[in-house]
């Protein structure tokens, strides 16, 4: 008698469960925990596991175990070597440097966050003496692996720097030890073949802006030429028939594009996913806008709630699916990143979602004259006037002190999800981030107030349509293709 | 906009002050709330912002419940979780065949440092075996050399 209630007790679990975040969809709980491992249960079962009552002799009890939901079956080896691949960014420094070569634009975009000056404002161009130090600079890091990216206004106004900028960090880059990456953010519309000719010589990876058909780009971007859609499909064509035309030379990367969803994108998910198709653009990111620099002033015409993006988001991703099932190659962006973290437990380098965020310890960005921001939208909120984001210049202090500058600490503080009463709480903890910036701006502190925060509505939404989507094989199937290595 | 006032009392016996503070917290998206010191516990008020106080309440109950088994979770696992997350912050992944560890000496160095350890492990056989009588006890021998492998001595 004695020894069968022995075995009966071996069966059970202990009475608690390990550290778990959840959160309850429909009729069924979403568990997750710090490595990132995720756990459909019903109701009747998060209940039976809460209270200690499920035995291994439960159909998913396995599954719970090996995912470390079952405390007293925790494999710490593995759990810890997961943590670790999905938080490797903590052991590096600043990987992404945005180098801005010019604030002058020649478009008027609707959204704009860059805050551009007019075409003839020539004080704001980089001048070569700091984008070399700029260079210099970003090679300081200690991440093996480092970016460049030069953006604007228009970088394609200031050619000449910009080209001695390339050079300059090609030329460093040989001794430096470092991988480089180096990539243009352009409208294409001064593009000309001389210039990408030099671009793709020097393996430049080349993005632009794609609103969507013509139309509604044009409306959302408007140009002193009248025809920005025009120019921006002309030189899609061109770089996707070079990419498709490889030399033995050098890569020719894929040119991508940037979707911003203002509100008259809405209603237009199908022409504009229909548009990225017919122009072989095999991703998409489907991106929010956000109420900084310039869109914040016009938030009332062309702005939306979390609640229509996020219908936006489930319609385009549905459509996109479709066109998946019938062989169409298009991917999300924003799902691509998210799915890296929850299907291969991995870091996709997706700097607004990761805790800390990236501000200033994953990316800096650099101003035409040597100021250092924590990131792009940091340096947006200087260019208003304001410069709580400012960490350094090029010029004047050191790398050290840049990591160590106060908005570098209250970034990184901020924007800790443990130190975030909601997020530290949240299920979506182990995908998500914070914007310190976003938080400044929209609600007046770095902390913000993460229940009535947009940005929060906008990734839960986001997460939610991810995660139920995976539960259905056949989209499961189509969607951990997109982060198939 | 409906702004009319409601309250809540909570028992101190049945939730803490950190849980009501999460949960009050937690709605606050949609009131302005304020916790009162009460009658054996404290009373939480609501003035809501943009919806009805009774949805409000619903809602920070649901919190209260789900913070104090969140609470529970925590406190239970604060020591394996530190624990896991130290060993993910020292653990190094070693590709397979690189297994030997990097001792930080030069060659010559290594050779220097191994003809000193075998030099002094010879000295200590050496001297062990020069005072084998004095230890009468045995108390330097092992358990085998004293009764043989531990094989087919299987305790009844």
């Amino acid at each position: 008698m004695a020894q069968k209630t022995a075995a009966k007790k071996s069966k059970k679990t202990t009475s608690v469960l390990p550290q778990v975040l959840w959160r309850k969809i429909g009729a069924s709980y979403l568990l997750t925990n710090d490595s990132g491992h995720y756990a459909w249960l019903k109701e009747k079962d998060f209940a039976l596991v809460t209270a200690g009552g499920m035995t291994e002799l439960h159909p998913l009890f396995s599954e719970l175990a090996v995912k470390g939901f079952i405390r007293n079956r925790l494999d710490f080896n593995d759990l810890a070597a997961k943590w670790k691949k999905k938080n490797a960014y903590l052991n590096y420094g600043p990987g992404l440097h945005i180098l801005v070569m010019t604030l002058r634009c020649n478009h008027k975009c609707l959204y704009c966050q860059s805050s551009a000056a007019g075409v003839g404002d020539k004080k704001t161009d980089m001048n070569l003496a700091t984008a070399r130090k700029s260079v210099d600079f970003a090679f300081n890091s200690p991440n093996p692996g480092i970016t460049i990216e030069f953006q604007g206004g228009e970088p394609l106004l200031n050619w000449e720097v910009l080209k001695g900028a390339v050079e300059y960090a090609r030329k460093k880059s040989g001794t430096a030890g470092k991988e480089l990456k180096l990539a243009l953010v352009s409208n294409f519309s001064l593009m000309t073949e001389e210039k990408a000719d030099f671009l793709l010589k020097n393996e430049v990876s080349l993005c632009t802006s794609l609103d969507g058909p013509k139309n509604l780009h044009d409306k959302n971007r408007i140009c002193s030429s009248g025809n920005s859609h025009s120019d921006t499909v002309k030189w899609i064509k061109y770089f996707q028939k070079r990419c498709k035309k490889q030399v033995t030379e050098y890569r020719v990367f894929k040119p991508s594009a940037l979707l911003t969803v203002s509100k008259y994108s809405l209603p237009l998910h199908k022409e504009i996913i229909d548009e990225y198709v017919s122009l072989g653009l095999e991703d998409i990111f489907v991106r929010p806008l956000a109420p900084i620099g310039y869109a914040r002033k016009l938030w009332g015409t062309i702005g939306y709630d979390a609640a229509d993006f996020a219908a936006f988001y489930l319609k385009s991703l549905d459509y996109m699916l479709k066109l998946n099932r019938q062989g169409v190659v298009i991917r999300e962006k924003m799902a691509t990143m998210m799915l890296d973290k929850i299907v291969n437990l991995q870091d996709p380098g997706y700097l607004d979602a990761r805790c800390p965020c990236g501000a200033a310890i994953g990316q800096i960005a650099y101003n035409h004259n040597g100021d250092l921001y924590t990131c792009d939208e940091g340096r947006m909120v200087g260019w208003e006037g304001d410069d709580i984001f400012r960490i350094g210049n090029v010029f004047k202090d050191s790398y050290k002190k840049v990591m160590t500058a106060p908005a570098t600490k209250v970034c990184v503080v901020s924007s800790n999800l443990e130190a975030q009463p909601a997020c530290a709480r949240c299920a979506y903890k182990p995908y998500c981030g914070v914007c310190p910036v976003y938080n400044y701006e929209v609600q007046g502190s770095l902390w913000g107030n993460i229940p009535s925060n947009d940005r929060c509505g906008l990734f839960k939404g986001i997460l939610d349509t991810l995660f139920t989507l995976l539960k259905s094989p056949g989209n499961a199937e189509i969607l951990k293709k997109w982060v198939t290595k | 906009m409906t702004k009319t006032t409601l309250s809540v009392k909570v028992n101190a016996k049945d939730y803490d002050l950190d849980a009501v503070r999460y949960a009050a917290y937690a709605v606050s998206d949609a009131a302005y709330v304020f916790i009162k010191p009460g009658v054996g516990g404290v009373t939480v008020e609501f003035v809501p912002k943009n919806a009805a106080a009774k949805s409000i309440s619903v809602r920070f109950k649901g919190e209260l419940k789900d913070e104090k088994l969140r609470a529970s979770i925590f406190d239970a696992n604060r020591d394996l979780r530190e624990f896991m997350i130290l060993k993910a912050l020292v653990y190094e992944e070693i590709p397979a065949g690189v297994r030997q560890e990097d001792s930080g000496l030069t060659p010559e160095q290594e050779k220097e440092l191994d003809a000193l350890i075998a030099q002094v492990e010879g000295e200590i056989k050496k001297e062990s075996a020069g005072n084998k009588t004095k230890d009468p006890l045995g108390i330097t021998r092992t358990w085998e050399e004293k009764y043989g492998a531990k094989n087919g001595r299987k305790k009844k």
